[in-house]
């Protein structure tokens, strides 16, 4: 198997735009199932609703495409009905801990054996860049004319509200960790859930002035550092892994 | 079993004896039960106390599609919610019981009357065109039946089966030989996840691949899923008929309702469906021949009397028993003064 193998390529090109953050991480995912050696009947992914949440019907593996913040909830159902199953979910920011952020919170409390990856681009994108939970204080958006009032939602500090965690902060320009983190969060025996910070050019970008997603990426190397060994919870501008096995602390 | 079994106990026994592999629930009064009987089961079956009603019925979708026979329990105000997964179901084609034990709405309405409010909602509650199969049973033995029934019509018409029950029905304790009970079980029809590369999507999609802008492939699939939907109900036309040879009124009644005016088939004939969807509509017809006056009764303000009237294009009269109590003596007098 190769990372080719795990992707439907008659289904290119993609709904995403020119220029989007998606595809890369799309396809660094295929890259990690392809050195896990994963094989197909082994793997399920699931998706909701969004830019990102189209991931799932690219992938040649089983796959299911979800309402809007449901993908969890039916990869738990999937996971406790077949445990030999690998179920990841593929999904954004505003369906995970928007719409979804109910089932996120319990899910990781339950601990069950799935890995989510968020990707986060601080934006509702599909929808024409509306204000997200995720969305940067004073950012204006199309709900936000006057800019968000809001602090955006502190994600680690919801995955890593349990005794028992994985929390992971990645970024779709740091794809070598990006890759080394999906693998160690598909390893890890309960629920893992990683960030990608991402961006979204058409619907966000231009707005703030960027000219392009090139521009995007590049904040991001800038504004983002690795911290490889974490003590206790990363910073904002941190990327790593926080993760915690030992119930009783 | 033999002996006292309750209601809700009764459709847990019936989901056990179908081959129920997950269960996921929210508690909610007067359904509840349901998941306390199978919660003392969960070491032979996944159960999941979910953490809202969204949350089970799509635990209960992804375990259907991986390859369980799945069920979640809700009532009204659980009913409105678990909409978005009815939906979801009727898209990607997935086998699942969906059991509401109905109690007096809207919204909070009065916990915990029993009613019969949402039989409209069962049939069309999510948006969108579909058209479910919905089973109510009038008895605890019946619980017990059609709850494999609508797990049978599931697993043959790859949807989500609503099996209607109200608070009065599900709370009432019946004396009762659920082994007597013979049904025939359907294996499972949809094959697992894990088979490698198969997409399922609640896009309007063929093959995997979305035809979201395809009005000519909408109107294809459409018609397969109606027709599919027609024909699996044929499987599961439930209903009987008391005809009393000298009445010139048919009352209809189901559920709870058909069983407190059980007396009243000394004096009337008396049609009771079982499966409300979709319309018995030929059993509709041939009951009403020969009676000049159909009344409805029913826990409601008239919404399967509405079904009724279209089926027979004549006037049918209603008798409506509102705000969660039914007597015998009401509905006697309210069909002298009809």
């Amino acid at each position: 198997m190769t990372y080719k193998d795990y992707i439907k390529w008659d289904r290119l090109p993609t709904t995403w735009c020119a220029g989007c953050a998606i595809g890369m991480i799309f396809k660094n995912l295929a890259f990690v199932w392809e050195k896990m050696n994963l094989p197909r009947e082994e793997l399920v992914v699931v998706s909701g609703i969004g830019c990102s949440g189209r991931a799932a019907g690219y992938y040649d593996v089983d796959s299911v495409h979800v309402t809007h913040g449901r993908a969890i909830p039916v990869a738990e159902g999937i996971k406790r009905a077949n445990e030999r199953l690998k179920v990841v979910v593929f999904s954004g920011d505003g369906d995970l801990v928007g719409i979804g952020g109910n089932h996120f919170i319990h899910s990781s409390r339950r601990d069950v054996d799935i890995t989510v990856i968020c990707i986060n681009n601080g934006i509702y994108g599909m929808t024409g860049g509306q204000m997200a939970p995720t969305t940067a204080t004073g950012q204006k958006t199309l709900t936000s004319p006057h800019g968000t009032a809001f602090a955006p939602l502190n994600i680690q500090a919801l995955a890593t509200a349990n005794p028992r965690h994985f929390y992971a902060r990645a970024s779709v320009y740091q794809l070598n960790q990006f890759q080394s983190i999906v693998r160690e969060a598909m390893a890890w025996p309960g629920f893992a859930f990683i960030e990608v910070i991402a961006f979204c050019i058409e619907n966000v970008g231009r707005r703030l002035g960027f000219k392009n997603g090139h521009e995007m990426l590049f904040k991001i190397k800038q504004d983002y550092k690795m911290n490889l060994k974490p003590e206790g919870l990363l910073q904002p501008n941190e990327l790593g892994v926080v993760k915690h096995d030992n119930p009783a602390r | 079993m033999k002996g006292l079994v309750m209601g809700n106990e009764a459709i847990a026994l019936g989901a056990l004896k179908a081959g129920l592999g997950f269960f996921a629930a929210y508690p909610i009064t007067p359904a509840s039960e349901i998941m306390h009987f199978l919660a003392a089961h969960e070491r032979e079956i996944a159960f999941v106390h979910a953490e809202d009603e969204i949350a089970s019925i799509h635990m209960a979708i992804g375990a259907s599609l991986a390859g369980r026979k799945a069920m979640t329990s809700t009532s009204g105000p659980g009913m409105s919610l678990k909409q978005e997964g009815i939906g979801l179901g009727h898209m990607l084609e997935v086998p699942l019981v969906v059991v509401n034990v109905m109690r007096v709405g809207p919204s909070t309405g009065m916990p915990t009357l029993p009613s019969q409010g949402d039989v409209l909602q069962a049939a069309h509650g999510s948006h969108g065109d579909y058209r479910p199969i919905v089973l109510y049973p009038g008895s605890v033995v019946e619980c017990y039946r059609y709850t494999i029934e609508a797990f049978n019509a599931a697993e043959e018409s790859l949807s989500p089966v609503v099996l209607l029950s109200d608070g009065f029905l599900s709370h009432l304790s019946e004396t009762v030989d659920l082994d007597a009970v013979e049904v025939p079980l359907k294996a499972r029809t949809l094959a697992p996840l894990g088979q490698g590369r198969r997409h399922f999507t609640g896009l309007l999609a063929k093959e995997g691949i979305p035809k979201t802008k395809d009005t000519a492939y909408y109107r294809e699939w459409y018609a397969h899923v109606k027709e599919k939907m027609r024909r699996t109900a044929q499987n599961y036309r439930f209903s009987d008929l008391h005809r009393h040879p000298k009445s010139d009124t048919l009352l209809i009644a189901y559920g709870i309702t058909s069983r407190v005016i059980l007396p009243l088939r000394k004096e009337y004939s008396i049609f009771r469906p079982v499966t409300l969807f979709p319309v018995l509509e030929e059993e509709l017809r041939a009951a009403a021949e020969g009676h000049n006056r159909v009344v409805v009764i029913e826990m409601n303000d008239g919404q399967y009397r509405g079904e009724v009237q279209r089926v027979l294009r004549r006037e049918v009269l209603g008798v409506s028993i509102l705000g969660g109590e039914i007597q015998l003596a009401e509905v006697r007098e309210r069909l002298y003064d009809l």
